[in-house]
């Protein structure tokens, strides 16, 4: 693993040290940085139109001049309080114009605040559609969307062929609702764990991420599955994470979003708070699904 | 001769039918209908009535498509809600959820409650605590978040058509048939949870 610093020793050390503090304030990113592995970003329960929405936006959009992500997964809550034109403007278009102008592509989760009719919105790229999956390039990494607002027989059908169907060997599934969290707002969806856990179990699910809970939380290992809690790209509930046996790393003080770099078999991540401070970083091999159920 | 040919038919008959329960059914057991199930026909006549009111006025207005701008997203939803509601003028509640339906459902959704896998389900869905007049033809507002509909519950419930924008959601306690298209509370049954 090399520092994204590596990219810049071409240059006088001055000016170096100078766009390391500007570019990443107090810490630098330690992801490889590679140019064939997959590079995105995740924010969840962005929409508020707020300062702090548009300064986590500013973060991440000084983030990719120096890791260029091609993709920023929305975890959902894209749109609190409204879904007329001038919702869309501040809470999305405006914080994001340097990420869209550069051509990263935004695809959206809906969550509990959002308006059904924003899958028609094509910088969404939903294609209309309340889950749906896509595949970034050419790499083995498949990821699908699903609304976990409402999980109806049809979806679980759709999810659980689509799922099977998949050769990928990263399969990565977001959608608001956290199956763990520690959370005191929201915590653990359980009915809907029980419904969705087995599906990603059986179909070889590999990383699973959420918003909801407005923290930042990495649970361990669940039956082979990495799940992440990335709720605060724009909502923040201060004091609202209590550490339980599933946190391995949980942060509720400032606002936060994820980096992410899948490079074959490992899987790259930082958590990064609005004020460019790392609150968690790591990398994980492609966890082995584990068994549906127990061997003779 | 004719006589006899007419006596052997007769008993033949007899002889097959007394034999045959199945031959000539009692007068009740041939009227007799399974009452749930015309509950659920009902229902679904209702349903599908109200997407055929709604089918009839959406040309009025401009479709709902993919779009990179959202004003548009905006008027064709506005639209169809104006537009429904005008055809709706007389509507109110229980024209869905009928007495029979609303009975039915709180029916279907009791057991859905109870236990721990129905603490779960409950749990989900007061997750969120909205405020939300109950109103036919209402706009569910927008700063209110929706509730989350447990699977298992979905799986409880008659299906809706598929596609066709129609939900069922709740507000605390009490569902609504959310037209998510128009963002338009068809009809509401209060107290559906326990």
């Amino acid at each position: 693993m090399q520092a994204v610093r590596r990219s810049t020793r071409t240059l006088p050390l001055a000016v170096a040290a100078l766009l390391s503090v500007t570019v990443f304030g107090a810490q630098q990113l330690t992801l490889p940085n590679q140019k064939d592995s997959i590079h995105f970003a995740v924010i969840g329960d962005s929409g508020t139109g707020g300062s702090d929405q548009v300064q986590v936006a500013q973060r991440l959009t000084a983030m990719h001049a120096t890791f260029p992500f091609d993709i920023v997964l929305m975890m959902g809550d894209n749109l609190y309080g409204g879904n007329a034109q001038r919702d869309y403007a501040s809470k999305f278009e405006a914080p994001y114009k340097g990420l869209l102008d550069a051509n990263v592509k935004f695809y959206a989760a809906l969550g509990n605040h959002d308006d059904a009719t924003e899958v028609m919105y094509k910088p969404f790229n939903m294609n209309g559609k309340k889950y749906y999956t896509f595949k970034p390039g050419n790499a083995s990494v498949r990821f699908f969307a699903l609304d976990s607002n409402y999980m109806d027989k049809e979806q679980l059908a759709w999810l659980e062929k689509e799922l099977a169907g998949s050769q990928s060997d990263w399969k990565i599934c977001f959608f608001h609702h956290p199956l763990y969290s520690s959370g005191k707002t929201h915590g653990s969806a359980l009915e809907t764990r029980a419904t969705l856990e087995p599906i990603f179990v059986k179909n070889g699910v590999n990383v699973v991420l959420t918003g909801h809970d407005h923290i930042y939380e990495r649970i361990k290992l669940e039956q082979g599955i990495q799940h992440f809690v990335i709720g605060s790209g724009g909502s923040l509930r201060r004091g609202d994470l209590t550490r339980t046996d599933i946190t391995v790393k949980g942060y509720d003080q400032d606002y936060v979003f994820m980096l992410a770099e899948i490079a074959g078999d490992e899987f790259y991540y930082a958590a990064v708070s609005r004020r460019g401070q790392i609150i968690d970083s790591g990398v994980f091999q492609r966890p082995q699904p584990a068994e549906a159920s127990p061997k003779p | 001769m004719r006589t006899a040919l007419y006596t052997w038919l007769v008993m033949g008959v007899t002889v097959l039918t007394v034999g045959n329960p199945r031959a000539i059914a009692p007068l009740s057991a041939q009227t007799r209908v399974n009452p749930d199930a015309l509950v659920l026909s009902d229902f679904n006549d209702r349903v599908k009535s109200y997407l055929a009111l709604r089918g009839k006025v959406d040309g009025d207005a401009p479709p709902l498509q993919q779009t990179k701008d959202p004003a548009k997203i905006e008027a064709a939803q506005k639209t169809l809600a104006a537009v429904i509601r005008n055809a709706r003028t007389g509507a109110k509640q229980g024209d869905i959820f009928a007495p029979e339906i609303e009975k039915k459902f709180r029916a279907l959704l009791r057991p859905e409650m109870k236990g721990a896998e129905g603490a779960q389900a409950r749990a989900e869905i007061l997750d969120e605590k909205p405020v939300v007049e109950l109103k036919v033809n209402a706009e569910y507002p927008s700063k209110e978040p929706l509730s989350t509909v447990p699977p298992t519950v979905l799986q409880a419930l008659p299906p809706l058509p598929k596609d066709a924008g129609l939900e069922y959601r709740f507000v605390r306690k009490h569902m609504i048939l959310l037209d998510t298209r128009a963002n338009l509370i068809v009809d509401f049954l209060l107290n559906a949870i326990p």
